[in-house]
């Protein structure tokens, strides 16, 4: 069966099951709600779960795979894993998730007919690991903005203050 | 031989079903996740209860020995005091209703985090020592008792709550989960367990009046040094009176617009338009606060900080007081201030507009009108020349600060305001605004740099729906009517939605505002190129 087929077959299985998979690192409890709910400003965490799942499947079945806009897709999710509590592995280590998925329901069709693993379906998982690289680049840039915006934070607190010293440091008999 | 973990070990390591009770998960005091504990001497000097050095995120907090009866002690005492608390006690269902509107739990995930879990932490050792079926069957009725774990508890959920009271909105019942947070803190502080960044500003109020804790030669010059940069902007120096007595009005506003950026341009915008009307108004620096910390603390706290107000416009002999674009200083005064410090002195009147003759019956209690007020009301009138045309390169939405909208109603004023100052204006989702807004994450004395990562998470919700409109509609402009806001609002969108500025109401005001006598304007309040004068024009001005 061509690629392009077989990825529009297992689309919402692969979909489905890989965001249950990122919810299960959320605690038992909360998974429920995330499931459930939909609105995109009321659930946030699963719309920004169901839009990366959606962008990753794409991306890996070869189609939009434009760096730029899988990127730009991607970014929301990313940021939101990197000041959630988790290690950066637990936080972007969900990407890997897919690959049992990807074993479980391409490999199979990919591999009919053929002996052994197809270059093209190897090629699949490289694509996976790409994708998980262009999201530590995303996650790397999220840290350094934290650590950026603390600075920049404490320095507005006392903007002022600063200046208001400054100029009294100019006007000094002593200078 | 060693195994390397697979990535599914690695990332999804929580067991299919939990082993214990959420009740019994207890948090981890991971940095990041707490604000650093008040100084010992901060806390002595304020004569708080049991001062000691603590670390949050060490196993022993050094608590003083009869640590359970203090606590049972306050507990019992508050129960008496504030028959709502038993009321929010006895009452909640568990319907679940306010679960998922928490902007702590919708960012975090954290079960404890739904507002009703996190009463229930409260609320189970209530049973235990209150009510006639938790004395008998203990847990099997949810029931627990005192343990320094609790304690820890406690102190970790009770900081992860800004005390927005969204979710009171949709408790059937009205349950204010905000005030059963405010219970939790005070019970903390009788134990010794305070922030860092709530007690500062409390000391530096209670010695100097403003958080920062600025003498009051200081803080005039650096208001006189923002007079300076009006003139720069508009070629007229605003007056800038200072306690001086016989004025009608008193203006507070909370110091953070006179120290702190982008809050000093919002207050560069109250001094141009109380010059262009020639209000008859004083400033202070005996009140030179508007934000009220010691409502994060305790309500005697509140109380003593608050007073001042009052006090201030006594000695003054001032009409009314105008108060400026603050979050949780309209909230004491909205909720709390008559019950504190009321009745307001004799020499007070009910505020009456001295430009348009309106009359705040809103207000006939407290004597207190919210600047958004007065302002509508101005535009209202016509009584101020606008030209919002300046404000074209600004696309711009407004974020309904929790304070003003929850506990005031001031929805429609500032609205009123944006529209009347800016061409375009663009509301954000109609579920994360009005009475509905998300917090900014920071409120309630949590806007401190430690927790940034904290906030992050907890701004999310308000961050997303920010996002949403920049991406869709190209707002790059978020205004508001909170300092604590104008501080917070600016790291959460360069997180969540960079490209995006802040700023107050009237900031954006005293950019539209067309004042007698002024010069061209080429620039903005910050000093920021005008993209919408030409070029012409901005040379003729430069010769």
């Amino acid at each position: 069966m061509e690629t392009k087929k077989i990825f529009e077959k297992h689309k919402s299985d692969i979909l489905s099951e890989w965001t249950e998979a990122v919810f299960s690192t959320y605690p038992f409890q909360t998974t429920g709600f995330l499931r459930t709910k939909h609105d995109p400003f009321t659930n946030p965490v699963a719309a920004m779960t169901r839009e990366a799942a959606g962008i990753l499947y794409d991306a890996l079945s070869g189609d939009d795979t434009d760096v730029q806009t899988v990127k730009q897709a991607i970014e929301r999710f990313v940021k939101l894993r990197a000041v959630q509590e988790f290690t950066p592995s637990q936080g972007l280590g969900v990407f890997f998730l897919m690959k049992p998925l990807l074993r479980k329901h391409i490999l199979p069709e990919m591999a009919k007919g053929a002996g052994d693993v197809p270059a093209c379906y190897l090629e699949l998982e490289s694509r996976v690991d790409s994708l998980t690289l262009l999201a530590f680049d995303i996650y790397t840039k999220a840290r350094e903005t934290l650590a950026d915006i603390r600075i920049k934070e404490i320095r507005n607190q006392y903007a002022q203050l600063k200046r208001w010293a400054q100029q009294l440091n100019e006007s000094s008999p002593l200078n | 031989m060693a195994k390397l973990p697979t990535p599914q070990e690695l990332v999804a390591s929580r067991p299919a079903f939990p082993d214990e009770a959420w009740l019994d998960t207890k948090p981890k005091f991971a940095p990041g996740s707490f604000c650093y504990p008040a100084k010992k001497e901060t806390m002595e000097i304020m004569h708080m209860p049991n001062p000691h050095d603590w670390d949050p995120a060490a196993d022993d907090w050094n608590l003083p020995d009869n640590w359970e009866q203090i606590l049972c002690d306050a507990f019992a005492e508050r129960l008496e005091k504030h028959r709502s608390l038993k009321l929010f006690m006895d009452i909640c269902v568990r319907c679940g209703a306010c679960a998922d509107k928490c902007h702590f739990f919708l960012g975090t995930n954290d079960p404890k985090n739904m507002p009703v879990l996190r009463a229930e932490l409260l609320r189970s050792l209530y049973r235990r020592d209150h009510t006639m079926l938790g004395k008998i069957l203990g847990k099997k009725v949810g029931a627990r008792g005192w343990d320094k774990e609790v304690v820890k508890e406690l102190f970790y959920y009770a900081y992860q709550c800004t005390e927005c009271r969204r979710c009171s909105l949709f408790c059937p019942y009205g349950i204010d989960t905000a005030e059963i947070t405010a219970i939790v803190r005070e019970l903390l502080h009788e134990v010794g367990l305070g922030t860092h960044w709530i007690m500062d500003p409390v000391k530096n109020c209670s010695f100097t009046g403003n958080h920062l804790g600025i003498k009051p030669h200081s803080f005039v010059e650096i208001v006189e040094m923002l007079a300076d940069d009006c003139e720069t902007v508009t070629g007229i120096r605003p007056k800038t009176p200072f306690n001086e007595k016989g004025h009608e009005i008193l203006f507070l506003t909370p110091s953070g617009d006179v120290f702190a950026d982008p809050g000093i341009y919002t207050f560069m915008g109250y001094l141009l338009l109380f010059h262009e009307l020639d209000l008859d108004y004083t400033l202070s620096t005996y009140a030179s606060e508007g934000g009220n910390f010691g409502s994060f603390t305790t309500f005697n706290m509140a109380k003593k900080l608050n007073a001042k107000m009052y006090h201030e416009a006594e000695r003054l002999g001032v009409k009314w007081i105008l108060g400026g674009e603050c979050g949780h200083m309209w909230r004491v005064i909205n909720q709390y201030m008559d019950t504190y410090n009321g009745p307001s002195p004799a020499c007070m009147e009910v505020p009456k507009s001295p430009i348009t003759g309106t009359v705040f019956e809103n207000a006939a209690s407290t004597k207190m009108v919210h600047i958004t007020e007065f302002t509508a009301d101005l535009i209202r009138h016509n009584k101020l020349k606008l030209d919002p045309s300046r404000n074209d390169h600004i696309i711009t939405t407004f974020h309904d600060s929790c304070n003003p909208a929850r506990a005031m109603g001031l929805l429609e004023e500032p609205r009123y305001i944006l529209k009347h100052v800016c061409n375009n204006f663009v509301e954000m989702p109609e579920n994360t605004i009005r009475e509905q807004t998300f917090c900014c994450g920071a409120g309630s004395g949590l806007n401190t740099e430690e927790i940034m990562e904290l906030r992050m998470r907890s701004g999310m919700p308000r961050g997303n729906a920010l996002r949403y409109v920049q991406q869709k509609y190209g707002v790059n402009h978020m205004a508001c009517v909170c300092a604590i806001d104008r501080a917070t609002l600016p790291p959460l969108a360069d997180y969540w939605a960079p490209g995006v500025t802040v700023s107050g109401v009237h900031e954006l005001v005293a950019n539209a505002l067309v004042m007698k006598g002024e010069a061209k304007r080429t620039m903005d309040l910050r000093q920021e190129d005008l993209p919408n004068v030409e070029a012409d024009d901005a040379a003729e001005q430069g010769e």
